[in-house]
């Protein structure tokens, strides 16, 4: 019945409900339109105008060659050895920095879930790094290297790693170790942490039951703790490795990405590029890639977790 | 099927004892109720048993073996938990057959006796779910199938119905029942309800600050309780006391010196307390029986009526009677105590038989 009478009712008005239908539209983003033009200025327009650089030739050096170069910038990218070497040393970098970080957090995360004599005092002091400025870590670890003021090359030479003491971070073939040594030991906390809430988690009567049932320490471990510590170790391993691969102070700090480019990684390649050698667009096109790279990843990121999910 | 001894057990944490000098003899197929109130200790002595809980002093003996210091897994029981403590990550198949899986059983065996417990307890199609996917009811068959499929030779149960509803826990006391039927294995079952020990048990055990209180069939500490403590725990509602003393040969009511006209009794001389069930307790007519009061309140259940008679010296007293019975609140009334089924307790509580 309503369906032959509405047509007739509606026509006349038509128009007028068509306006209305815009204004109920369009209130909600009025509320929202001083968020939305903030988050503009200070996200969307930045990012257009950075991406924007990157088909520019911009550079304080020669401030009278600018102006849009098309893909020129990336062209000599892809020409770039050292754009290249950054790119596997960021690969590098961030691998063995989230793998040693990784599972030396997890070993202390099941050490700490064990009830011991002086555990908050040892938890409080897992927690340290976080509280040291990463200026002054990577100092530190610097001087550590340092064969005059630090012990470890003496150290490493006495166990027979370093064939005489001297500073590994002037060493082009292993000098990435120093930055990847002290990026491990700043990250240990954040896997600590939230592996240990995660297996605080874990209810005990599940252990008890498995013990019951047969299962060893062992089998407790790899068939209830992994399987409940899955989703966190997936989501914290891949965000790690975001943050890690864009983590350019340590590096910065201890090497400036030498000796040779040999610790460059992207994040510190950009930032020279930029403001050591104050070629702006061509910093952009480094930028630009790898925000896509960091794109890709995140997509598969969000893909794996939502297949995660599933099985969950 | 497993004889279980306990010898001079003690459980210790820290200075507090927790279960004192518990002996105990468990028969091959025997259906054992532990029973208590809460923080009397049964928990703690099942998971002794069980193996989770480290023994501070004293045996425990299976088969004649001393199983102090084997880990859980090699004493072959099975534990239903309170919490039914099944995997969340595993369907319910791979939760029954987690033992097997854990012992490399070939899969084709493990489904083989995972699929005959499952039929037992009619679990059989759900087992592609997660235990999330089911109700409380049915997680408990879960987690009774996963002990199924151990073919134990003891079934421990803590506290196994304590979080279902009321309709669902005797629903599966019966199951429990069954399950001991079929099975005729020896079972040791905790519980804080007095209900399921009685119709569950072939022996109850109960227990009081870690004391062992009295062990016996449901009807032996029914009718004769050692204790006061067994007599206040089993029964429903619970047993009436009433101080008394010994005057001039005659029992007589501590507060009011009124006498009971009871004929002697063993043991009256050194009677502090007399008690009574409140099915032993008839109510009359005003004026006849051994004492009498007023009617406070009266509850009718259908079945029975439970009638609280307030009586001078002897403070409220409960008769469980008649469904239909004529007496009001406020009314005068009588009370016939049964001379056969009174208990006397001394000053520390013990039974005077």
């Amino acid at each position: 019945m309503n369906t032959a009478v509405t047509p007739a009712v509606a026509t006349p008005g038509s128009r007028r409900s068509w306006r209305a239908v815009l204004r109920t539209a369009a209130e909600p983003w009025l509320y929202l339109s001083p968020a939305l033009i903030f988050i503009m200025l200070v996200m969307l327009v930045p990012l257009v105008i950075g991406i924007s650089y990157a088909f520019q030739a911009i550079s304080l050096m020669n401030p009278l060659e600018s102006g849009w170069v098309g893909l020129a910038n990336f062209e000599a990218l892809y020409e770039d050895r050292k754009f290249w070497k950054s790119l596997k040393n960021t690969a590098y970098w961030t691998i063995a920095s989230v793998f040693f970080q990784f599972f030396l957090g997890l070993g202390l995360a099941l050490l700490l879930n064990h009830g011991f004599y002086g555990r908050r005092l040892v938890q409080a002091l897992v927690f340290l790094p976080w509280a040291v400025p990463t200026f002054l870590s990577a100092l530190t670890w610097a001087w550590l290297f340092n064969p005059v003021i630090g012990p470890l090359p003496h150290w490493l030479a006495a166990i027979g790693i370093l064939s005489e003491p001297y500073n590994i971070l002037s060493d082009p073939n292993i000098a990435i170790w120093g930055p990847i040594v002290a990026n491990i030991w700043f990250g240990i906390p954040f896997f600590a942490i939230t592996l240990l809430a995660a297996l605080q988690s874990i209810p005990h009567d599940l252990y008890e039951a498995a013990a019951i049932d047969g299962a060893s320490a062992w089998q407790g471990f790899i068939k209830i703790t992994l399987p409940f510590l899955a989703p966190m170790i997936a989501i914290t391993v891949m965000l790690r490795a975001i943050w890690v691969a864009n983590f350019a102070d340590l590096i910065f700090v201890m090497t400036g990405g030498g000796p040779a480019n040999s610790t460059q990684i992207i994040s510190t390649y950009i930032f020279t590029t930029a403001f050591r050698k104050l070629d702006f667009g061509y910093a952009s096109a480094i930028a630009v890639v790898l925000l896509v790279l960091l794109l890709i990843y995140a997509a598969v990121l969000l893909r794996l977790r939502q297949s995660l999910r599933l099985v969950n | 099927m497993a004889r279980i001894d306990i010898v001079d057990l003690c459980k210790r944490f820290g200075n507090i004892e927790v279960i004192s000098n518990v002996n105990l003899s468990f028969e091959e197929g025997e259906f054992i109720v532990l029973v208590g109130p809460s923080g009397c200790g049964k928990s703690t002595l099942l998971r002794m048993i069980a193996g989770l809980e480290s023994i501070t002093k004293g045996d425990i003996i299976m088969n004649d073996q001393r199983v102090n210091d084997l880990p859980p897994r090699d004493r072959n029981i099975a534990m239903v938990f309170q919490s039914y403590a099944l995997y969340p990550h595993m369907n319910v198949e791979r939760n029954m057959g987690f033992s097997m899986e854990i012992k490399r059983t070939p899969p084709d065996t493990r489904r083989q006796h995972v699929d005959k417990a499952a039929a037992i307890l009619g679990l059989g199609s759900l087992m592609e779910r997660l235990p999330k996917a089911l109700s409380g009811g049915q997680r408990q068959r879960v987690a009774m199938g996963r002990a199924i499929v151990r073919d134990p030779s003891a079934f421990l149960f803590d506290e196994p119905l304590s979080n279902l509803d009321a309709a669902l826990r005797v629903e599966m006391r019966l199951e429990i029942a069954r399950l001991h039927q079929r099975l005729g294995s020896t079972m040791v079952y905790v519980t804080h309800d007095q209900v399921e020990a009685l119709t569950l048990a072939d022996r109850i055990v109960v227990l009081d600050h870690g004391v062992v209180q009295q062990v016996g069939t449901p009807m032996e500490l029914y009718e004769s309780p050692a204790n006061r403590f067994v007599a206040r725990f089993i029964g429903s509602p619970t047993m009436n006391l009433i101080e008394v003393a010994m005057e001039d040969q005659q029992l007589t009511m501590k507060s009011t010196h009124s006498a009971i006209p009871l004929p002697a009794l063993v043991g009256a001389e050194s009677a502090t307390q007399l008690g009574i069930r409140p099915e032993h307790l008839e109510p009359m007519p005003a004026g006849k029986g051994h004492v009498q009061g007023e009617v406070e309140v009266v509850e009718r259940l259908g079945s029975d009526s439970f009638v609280y008679v307030q009586v001078p010296g002897a403070g409220r007293l409960l008769s469980r009677c008649n469904g239909n019975t004529r007496l009001q609140a406020g009314e005068a009334v009588g009370l016939s105590l049964d001379p056969a089924h009174l208990h006397l307790f001394d000053e520390k509580g013990q039974a005077l038989r």
